[in-house]
């Protein structure tokens, strides 16, 4: 026992936060980063190989211990408690505004949506998915708001960076799968099919998948 | 909503049978026509949009005050510029053709359309991505001894305030509260010297400062008095320092309400005396 992968494992297991390579460096005294990043690899690829209920991700800039979302089931029914409340459609909005044009300003944001964000920021602030990061330098020194470590790890982010890229027109996600990506976000038109206010945000993933 | 639904609500340009509640925003509304009329964004159809747009506006039921100013902002830039429309469109012109002005409103109203679908995307994948992640259970609590030192990075000056407002909270509740009368404005204690002075030539400063001598009844009418004479609509005179004050009509100005002269909206109508 206690070879480092091992070591790895339980550090993994009792922290609550991501922890970086830096951190497992220092903790596990090895030469580099590149080496605490390797031994978390060698972790993942060992609990993938032996069908744990377990796995590693890197989110929110270091490296976390999961659960698999196949034992979900289980985990909520153990829970006996709803799951956590997911955010509303105008929080969602709003938070991808701030995590694109971060540090931003509520009137920027206000401009972009359309509607006053004010009630929608606090609720994320609440929520630690945003944080004030300073004062803007023009009149009424507005604050500027950005995403947290919090934000990243809520949905598995390793940083701001993983967030979908978006250039030009995004198509409707239905009218995406039938015609094939790529071609109609070219012609920066709003794609054919109609589109229902979206009800089910789980139906338009794949025009917008995270690059790799 | 399956495809085969989303088929019927384009096919039949009539069946916009829509649960206006969802929207969040006009942005949001507008998205939604232009995409049920299968609409490019270059090429916004004014008369069709705006034309929706109102149609809707009548079935919706807003949450607030705000939201439903914002609808109306939207509804009225619209309105400006199908009204465009209705003027004759030179020879050369297209259906729809705009004056210069008008056509910069329209394609910053595209603009800001194709800005919030791109959001909107994004806000639909973050969906995704939080489902996803609510599968996943990792531990919420560490196992070990916390730090000795806090860790700072994610708090913010935000949660210092909401901490701060609680307790000051707690303390109001704890407290029994003192019942105040509403507070004095400027603005109206200079309406009230200027119409006492339509029936008289002068006052005394007493005596519509009011003789319990409150202090914040005596800021405001001071303040009222100071402005009126800057105004140039009455005149003071005080004999000896502490003595009395006494307010003449100007007779060289014209009768005219506080509000016009107003410099601007900082001016004493929004300062409130018990602040």
């Amino acid at each position: 026992m206690s070879e480092a992968v091992d070591v790895l494992e339980a550090l993994l297991f009792a922290s609550d936060a991501p922890i970086e390579a830096e951190r497992i460096q220092e903790v596990l005294e090895l030469d580099s980063p590149a080496a605490a990043r390797e031994l978390a690899d060698a972790l993942r690829r060992r609990l993938d190989g032996e069908g744990r209920a377990l796995q590693v991700l890197e989110v929110g800039g270091g490296f976390r211990l999961v659960t698999r979302p196949e034992v979900a089931p289980w985990l909520v029914k153990l829970q006996r408690s709803k799951t956590k409340s997911r955010l509303s459609r105008p929080a969602l909005e709003t938070l991808a505004i701030i995590a694109y044009r971060q540090p931003v300003s509520r009137p920027d944001v206000d401009a972009i949506r359309g509607v006053n964000s004010e009630g929608v920021l606090d609720n994320l602030l609440d929520r630690r998915m945003i944080r004030i990061g300073g004062r803007k330098d023009s009149p009424g020194r507005p604050f500027l708001y950005e995403t947290t470590r919090e934000f990243l790890v809520a949905f598995g982010l390793r940083d701001v960076s993983d967030l979908p890229k978006v250039e030009g027109e995004l198509m409707v996600p239905d009218a995406a799968a039938a015609e094939g990506a790529g071609e109609a976000a070219d012609a920066g038109e709003v794609a054919a099919a109609a589109d229902s206010p979206q009800q089910d945000p789980g139906a338009s993933g794949p025009d917008v998948a995270p690059r790799s | 909503m399956s495809p085969e639904t989303v088929g019927a609500l384009a096919g039949e340009p009539g069946g916009l049978t829509v649960r206006v509640e969802s929207f969040v925003g006009p942005l949001d509304l507008l998205l939604h026509l232009c995409r049920t009329n299968e609409m490019d964004l270059a090429h916004l159809s004014v008369r069709t949009i705006t034309d929706q747009y109102l149609t809707h506006l009548e079935s919706v039921r807003f949450q607030d005050l705000e939201t439903a100013g914002s609808f109306m902002v939207m509804a009225a830039t619209l309105i400006y510029l199908k009204s465009k429309l209705l003027l004759p469109a030179g020879p050369d012109d297209g259906a729809e053709a705009l004056d210069e002005e008008g056509e910069i409103l329209r394609q910053e109203l595209a603009e800001r359309l194709r800005e919030y679908a791109r959001i909107k995307a994004v806000g639909a994948w973050l969906a995704l991505r939080e489902a996803e992640q609510a599968l996943l259970f990792g531990r919420t609590s560490s196992e070990l001894p916390p730090p000795e030192d806090v860790p700072l990075e994610d708090l913010s000056v935000h949660l210092l305030q909401r901490a701060l407002q609680r307790l000051i909270e707690e303390q109001k509740r704890q407290a029994p509260r003192e019942i105040e009368p509403n507070p004095l404005s400027v603005l109206e204690r200079m309406n009230e010297i200027l119409a006492l002075l339509r029936h008289t030539w002068s006052l005394l400063f007493s005596s519509v400062a009011g003789r319990e001598r409150i202090r914040a009844e005596w800021v405001v009418t001071l303040l009222a008095l100071l402005e009126l004479v800057r105004l140039g609509q009455v005149r003071a005179r005080q004999a000896e320092p502490f003595g009395e004050i006494t307010i003449e009509k100007n007779a060289l100005s014209v009768s005219e309400p506080a509000r016009a002269a107003m410099p601007d909206d900082r001016g004493p109508d929004g300062e409130r005396a018990n602040e």
